[in-house]
């Protein structure tokens, strides 16, 4: 358990320093509840912080934080397939049995004639909200997803997909058809005005859950570590005495493993539901026209 | 007493949601047990599909917790 006690103690490290405990305010300025501070909003409220650069970083935050996980990403992918060999050494082989796994995954779901176009989409999306979920366990980051605007954007880049490839597949005529509830027989027509209306508050349903799902999964678990670091300060300040600036009880452990633990479950399902969403347009081959 | 107003109701309504997610995670996870009493080899199969089925139905918890935000602020 070396390194889960090692990250709770740089949680602790995290909360020392003087100007910490009031950051845990400023950090969460804005909004109604607290927030941890990452290295971006500890440096704004260091002296240097009425810089221009530092207050551009503070203000585009969330970017620099997903710029941050592409650019580590990128390098990971990088270095391990720059020499690629046919007989993988350790590296290369675990990033291809991770790759490799999560295309066979999501092919069994989209079927074999579309599976290589739409199927690198949504495992980058995966890989991607995976370690934007993990930078909020991170001591000094913060989770991009635990604002609307990155999930929103996700979902945003989801729709997209979905509907130009509704409208590229099946034609235009196709895709109303398709919205109408694809009717076939008398009863299927009649009942058009009636699918109509349902079918278009289901396609704004969607997108409108699948943000707010993830937003709200990571935003909940910020506010349940942030909630429990000031408790265990609290508590050592209350009880014993001790001064503003030092590590509280490490009440916020436990939180660590079910934020793992919702992370990942919550990329995977989002990650999932695009590609169900994906596959809803493509055009059926097992029904007989 | 000054009658129902938002301010008694809110929270009220803020209980049933979790009321129902909490019956449908139990009835959700109830099946999935059940059934993998009945064939453990497949359990692993069967616990993947329930926890994103579960997945599924926290969300509807998540929106009221969100709700508390959008309106309290």
């Amino acid at each position: 358990m070396a390194d889960a006690e090692s990250s709770h103690i740089e949680m602790q490290h995290d909360t020392s320093g003087h100007a910490v405990h009031s950051d845990d305010a400023h950090a969460g300025e804005g909004h109604g509840h607290p927030e941890i501070p990452n290295f971006i909003t500890l440096v704004k409220a260091s002296p240097l912080g009425h810089s221009r650069v530092v207050e551009f970083l503070h203000h585009w935050e969330n970017p620099v934080f997903s710029i941050l996980a592409l650019l580590v990403l990128g390098c990971v992918f990088k270095t391990a397939m720059s020499r690629a060999q046919l007989i993988p050494g350790k590296f290369q082989n675990f990033i291809e049995v991770c790759i490799e796994g999560l295309c066979n995954f999501f092919s069994e779901i989209i079927g074999e004639k579309y599976a290589k176009r739409y199927v690198l989409y949504v495992s980058g999306l995966f890989i991607f909200i995976l370690i934007n979920n993990y930078m909020g366990l991170i001591p000094f980051f913060k989770a991009p997803t635990s604002v609307y605007n990155t999930t929103l954007a996700l979902t945003i880049c989801t729709f997209l997909v979905v509907h130009y490839t509704g409208l590229r597949e099946n034609g235009p005529i196709g895709y109303v058809h398709h919205i109408m509830g694809s009717p076939r027989d008398l009863i299927g027509w009649l009942l058009v005005p009636v699918m109509f209306p349902l079918h278009l508050i289901g396609e704004v349903a969607k997108p409108v859950s699948l943000s707010l799902r993830l937003f709200g999964n990571v935003m909940g678990e910020d506010i349940l570590l942030a909630v429990f670091l000031g408790l265990g300060i609290a508590a050592t300040v209350g009880l014993f005495g001790f001064p503003d600036w030092a590590p509280g009880f490490p009440l916020h452990f436990p939180f660590f493993f079910l934020g793992f633990l919702m992370s990942t479950i919550q990329a995977l399902v989002f990650s999932l539901l695009s590609c169900i969403y994906i596959v809803l347009v493509l055009p059926h081959e097992d029904e007989h026209h | 007493m000054e009658g129902l107003s938002f301010e008694v109701l809110y929270p009220v309504g803020i209980g049933l949601g979790a009321l129902g997610c909490g019956i449908g995670l139990g009835r959700a996870v109830g099946s999935a047990l059940e059934a993998m009493a009945r064939q453990p080899e497949i359990a692993g199969k069967l616990l993947v599909n329930m926890v994103i089925g579960a997945a599924f139905i926290e969300a509807l918890t998540i929106y009221v917790l969100i709700s508390k935000f959008i309106v309290g602020g």
